[in-house]
C-alpha cells in the first residue's frame, strides 16, 4: 500500500469529495489493514470538523428544544424496542437455580458487556431513580396547582411508577443482572422530558390567566365606582 | 443527580447511551450553537436549519449505540453527523438522485465513520483552538480557501466544483489535496 496515496485519498474522503473510483481504492487500502494510516485519518477528521469555528456563530430559536422534545416523544416506541433488545442481550439465557451459579453468571455477564462502558449499568439504574424523582415532583406540583382530573392522572402514573420499581426489585432479587430496564421505563422518561417543557409553559400560561382575571376584576370595580359617582353627581 | 454542567462531553454521551433525557438536553444546550452555525451555513435558510438541527438530536437519540465509546470523540462525531445530514437535505432539495432515506441509508451515509484511532476532542478544547484554525485558514490562498469551502460547506463533489470553476476535475482533486495538506500543516505548526 502506498502511504502517500492513502493520505491523498483520505483528504478527499474527509472532505466528502472523493470519487467513486478513489473511494473503492481507499476502501481496499483500509481492508488491507495494518499499514493504513488510521491515526492520520483521525487527525484529518478532527481538523476538518473545526472549520465551523471559522464562521460567525449563529443561534437557533429558543423554542427549538421543545420541538425537538416533541419529536423525541414521537419515537418512543423505537427507543422502547431498542431497550428491550439491549435488555434481552444482557439477560442470562438460562434460569439460575443455585447460589454458586449466580456468581458465575455475574462474571459471564461482566465479560460479555466489555464493549459497554462501565458506568453504563449504573446509568441504567439511575433511569429508574429519575423516573421516580420526576413523578413525585410532578405530583407535588399537582397537589397545589392542577385540576383534579390531571392530578388523578398523575397519581395513576405514580402508582405505575411505584409498581415499576417494585417489579424491578423483584427481578433483581431473582436474577444476578445488576441493570434491568422495564420496557415501560423509556416511555415514561420520554414523557417526562416532554412534560418538563410543556409543564413550564402551562404554569406560565396559568399565571398569566390569573393575572388577567385579577386585572379584569379591578377594572370592573373601577368602572362600577365611576358609574355610581357619575350617577350621584347628576 | 449529578450536575451535568460539570461533565465532559464523553460523560454526557455515556448518560445519553443510558437513555437519560436530561443528558440529551444538556448535550443539546452545549452543542446546538456550533451545529446550528454549521447547518445554517450549508442550507442557508433558518427554518430548514432548525429542522435539521432537531433531526440531528433525534438521530443521536435513536442511533446512540453507533457511537464509539472507545475513541469517545463526541465533537467530531456530532459535527460530522450534522454536516452529513445537512448536505443530504440540500442534495435531496436539489433533486439529486439518492437512495431512499431509511435506517440503513442513515447508518451508511449519515452516521460518521470516524477512524478507530481518532484522538478524543471536547467542545471546550475545540473552542480554545479557534484562533489557531482561523490563522491556519488565513494562510491559504483565496483559491485554496474557495475549493475547501465549496467542498466542505457546499457539499459539492469534484465534478460539480470543476463545472462551477470551469477547470478539469483532476485539477480540482489536486487543489483540494494541496489546500487540505497545507491546512493540516499550518494547524500542526500553530
Amino acid at each position: 500500500m502506498d502511504k502517500k496515496k492513502s493520505l491523498d485519498l483520505i483528504k478527499l474522503e474527509v472532505l466528502g469529495c472523493i470519487s467513486e473510483k478513489d473511494g473503492e481504492t481507499l476502501q481496499a487500502f483500509k481492508n488491507e489493514g495494518e499499514d493504513f494510516p488510521w491515526k492520520e485519518l483521525g487527525d484529518y477528521q478532527n481538523v476538518i470538523s473545526m472549520l465551523p469555528l471559522t464562521i460567525e456563530m449563529k443561534y437557533p430559536a429558543s423554542d427549538l428544544k421543545d420541538k425537538t422534545a416533541m419529536k423525541l416523544y414521537g419515537i418512543r416506541d423505537q427507543i422502547k424496542a431498542k431497550i428491550d433488545a439491549r435488555k434481552a442481550e444482557e439477560m442470562p439465557t438460562e434460569p439460575i437455580e443455585e447460589v454458586s451459579q449466580t456468581t458465575e453468571e455475574i462474571e459471564i455477564h461482566e465479560v460479555a458487556s466489555d464493549n459497554i462502558p462501565t458506568e453504563h449499568i449504573e446509568i441504567e439504574e439511575n433511569v429508574f431513580a429519575e423516573v421516580e424523582e420526576g413523578f413525585s415532583l410532578n405530583t407535588e406540583a399537582a397537589l397545589g396547582k392542577e385540576e383534579p382530573a390531571r392530578f388523578s392522572g398523575k397519581h395513576k402514573e405514580k402508582s405505575n411508577s411505584e409498581s415499576l420499581f417494585k417489579q424491578s426489585e423483584e427481578v433483581e432479587t431473582r436474577e444476578p443482572v445488576k441493570a434491568v430496564i422495564d420496557k415501560e421505563a423509556i416511555e415514561k422518561i420520554t414523557r417526562e422530558f416532554v412534560k418538563s417543557h410543556v409543564d413550564r409553559e402551562l404554569v406560565s400560561l396559568r399565571n398569566n390567566v390569573n393575572k388577567n382575571k385579577m386585572l379584569s376584576f379591578i377594572l370592573f370595580a373601577v368602572a362600577l365606582i365611576l358609574i355610581v359617582v357619575t350617577f350621584f353627581l347628576k | 443527580m449529578a450536575d451535568t454542567n460539570s461533565l465532559t462531553d464523553a460523560e454526557i454521551m455515556l448518560k445519553v447511551a443510558g437513555y437519560d433525557s436530561k443528558a440529551l438536553e444538556q448535550l443539546y444546550d452545549r452543542f446546538a450553537p456550533i451545529l446550528y452555525t454549521l447547518i445554517k451555513k450549508i442550507v442557508t435558510d433558518k427554518e430548514t436549519a432548525e429542522e435539521i438541527l432537531s433531526d440531528v438530536f433525534v438521530i443521536v437519540w435513536r442511533q446512540i449505540d453507533q457511537f464509539d465509546f472507545k475513541t469517545n470523540n463526541v465533537y467530531t462525531w456530532l459535527v460530522t453527523l450534522a454536516r452529513n445530514k445537512a448536505i443530504d437535505v440540500v442534495n435531496r432539495r436539489n433533486d439529486k438522485i439518492l437512495p431512499e432515506y431509511n435506517d440503513e441509508y442513515e447508518k451508511e451515509h449519515i452516521l460518521p465513520k470516524l477512524s478507530p484511532e481518532i484522538p478524543p476532542l471536547e467542545l471546550r478544547d475545540v473552542l480554545g483552538k479557534k484562533e489557531k484554525i482561523v490563522k491556519a485558514l488565513k494562510s491559504l490562498t483565496d483559491a485554496q480557501k474557495y475549493v475547501l469551502e465549496l467542498s466542505y460547506f457546499g457539499g459539492m463533489d469534484q465534478a460539480e466544483i470543476a463545472a462551477k470553476l470551469n477547470i478539469p476535475a483532476v485539477t480540482v482533486k489536486s487543489k483540494l489535496q494541496v489546500a487540505f495538506g497545507k491546512l493540516m500543516q499550518k494547524v500542526s505548526e500553530a
